[in-house]
């Protein structure tokens, strides 16, 4: 073999001992009950995660012409992909006082320029206890990201294709509502526990330590385990998906939830249609 | 590593081809041919369980999972270095198994099948205009099972603090290596799988697996060099 042990330089054994010396990664007990709840049943589902699925050109090997060819591709998507872009998000407010986490880099909540900088589609922000961060992609989405909240900021859906945006909450709450410019578009949510999707609708996501509760204000959320089927959370209602792998819950929307959600629903009126608050 | 385990194993031979899933096992395509379990496989399936895998006996199914899913989670992430991907990805393997399990041969273990699997939908998402455009270096942070259990550890906090950046370092260093140096060394020195094997299901020739780790490895080393000593 090439690389026998004692051919290997030290940089090399170095190298192979480090990566050995690696622990295994484990996965999430709750993702790894779900996963196998759903295998064993025969209704395990496909993800919906598009970045897992194949991409819809592959370059032929040894293609000489591949370079030109790739340079014009490249310009005319850069060129698509420009004028497809939705509008990026804006910070609107910001309340309380603390430092906020923002791609791992401490913001401190007072710098609002700074805030308005660093925070964009695909930003993990972390937002400290007692206090409050409120997002809008004009059109399209108002996000209010509760104190105590770890998350990933979703895209912003396109104006013609790629309008399939994904985000993440691993802890705490998300307020979100939806504009006009959203129609057709699809927010997919992920959570430790559940899968949400939201095609247009006001709804909380509460990221709790025994599972994830999502609150549906107006219209409908499809709500679901992770790696589990997906049911239909209609408006007033709430669904609970609990992180041991127990069956999720429904009930009526959380009392605490009913205001936030109808004043955030006032707003979006208000900031993102040019109507006034009710 | 000095010898390696499964080295006359030979792959289905679709395994390598675009856009396809790889076969189930099969006695035919190769005789007698089997894959060593490599790290956390504790067991192999017997006949009779595979026999009812095929029949899709939930027990049976749910033997399968215990045996397989750790391996495969594990080698997912470590290819991907994200956490969340890897569990999108490790569904997306069981869900093809799920639908596959009625051409499984119970004569064959189905472990280097899973793995097929496994590295296809990595590469899927690597070449996805998604993942390309997002991709982001994976890290122990990333992964809150595995910060809890570092962080749960008994002993020095200094050594632990070392230990903890140690790793960090390394998986930094592997999620930075290109898409096919990074599989050529998790695939061998984490999933146990010989050059050959690897060749058979990256689609490459024999030697150009062994080339391609080893240029890994020097990669490797020379990034670890000066953060690791």
């Amino acid at each position: 073999m090439t690389h026998e042990l004692e051919t290997l330089s030290d940089d090399e054994r170095l190298a192979r001992e480090a990566i050995r010396d690696l622990p295994v990664p484990v996965a999430t007990p709750a993702y790894r009950a779900a996963l196998k709840r759903a295998f064993v049943s025969g209704h395990l589902t496909a993800p919906p995660r598009a970045a897992s699925r194949p991409g819809w050109f592959a370059w032929p090997r040894g293609w000489p012409g591949w370079a030109a060819l790739a340079g014009s591709a490249a310009l005319l998507l850069i060129v698509i992909q420009g004028a497809n872009r939705g509008p990026r998000w804006q910070v609107t407010s910001i309340a309380g006082q603390g430092v906020a986490i923002v791609d791992g880099l401490p913001v401190p909540m007072n710098h609002l320029d700074e805030m308005r900088k660093r925070v964009g589609a695909g930003a993990r922000l972390r937002v400290p206890p007692g206090c409050q961060v409120e997002l809008m992609s004009p059109g399209h989405m108002i996000v209010e990201v509760m104190g105590g909240t770890d998350a990933t900021v979703p895209g912003v859906p396109g104006r013609w294709f790629w309008r399939t945006v994904e985000g993440e909450v691993n802890a705490g709450e998300l307020r979100i509502t939806t504009g006009s410019a959203f129609h057709g578009a699809r927010l997919a949510i992920a959570t430790p526990s559940a899968q949400i999707e939201v095609t247009g609708t006001t709804l909380a996501v509460i990221c709790e330590p025994e599972g994830t509760c999502v609150c549906v204000f107006d219209g409908v959320v499809r709500v679901g385990p992770k790696a589990g089927a997906m049911e239909s959370v209609e408006h007033g209602k709430r669904r609970y998906v609990f992180n041991d792998g127990r069956d999720p819950e429904s009930a009526s929307i959380r009392d605490a939830e009913l205001e936030p959600l109808g004043e955030l629903e006032d707003r979006r009126g208000e900031m993102m249609e040019g109507r006034e608050a009710k | 590593m000095t010898s390696t385990p499964g080295e006359t194993h030979q792959p289905p031979s679709s395994v390598h081809d675009l856009g396809r899933e790889p076969e189930p096992p099969s006695s035919a395509s190769a005789p007698g041919a089997e894959t060593a379990p490599g790290p956390g496989e504790a067991r192999r399936l017997t006949r009779e369980e595979l026999e009812r895998v095929k029949a899709r006996d939930p027990e049976a199914l749910a033997a399968l999972f215990e045996v397989h899913f750790d391996r495969i989670y594990g080698l997912i992430h470590r290819l991907l270095g994200e956490r969340s991907l890897a569990e999108d990805v490790t569904q997306e393997v069981f869900y093809k198994v799920q639908r596959a399990a009625h051409r499984i041969d119970p004569a064959r273990d189905p472990g280097a099948w899973l793995v097929s699997i496994a590295y296809n939908a990595c590469r899927d998402v690597w070449r996805s205009s998604a993942h390309r455009m997002g991709r982001r270096s994976g890290s122990i942070d990333a992964d809150p099972v595995l910060s809890s259990r570092l962080e749960a550890r008994d002993g020095n906090p200094a050594d632990q603090f070392e230990a903890e950046e140690r790793r960090r370092l390394v998986v930094e260093a592997i999620s930075r290596l290109p898409d096919p140096l990074r599989s050529a060394i998790v695939l061998h020195d984490y999933a146990g799988l010989s050059h050959q094997e690897i060749a058979a299901m990256t689609g490459t020739e024999h030697a150009a697996a062994r080339k391609r780790y080893s240029r890994a490895l020097v990669q490797l080393g020379a990034s670890l060099k000066e953060s690791l000593r």
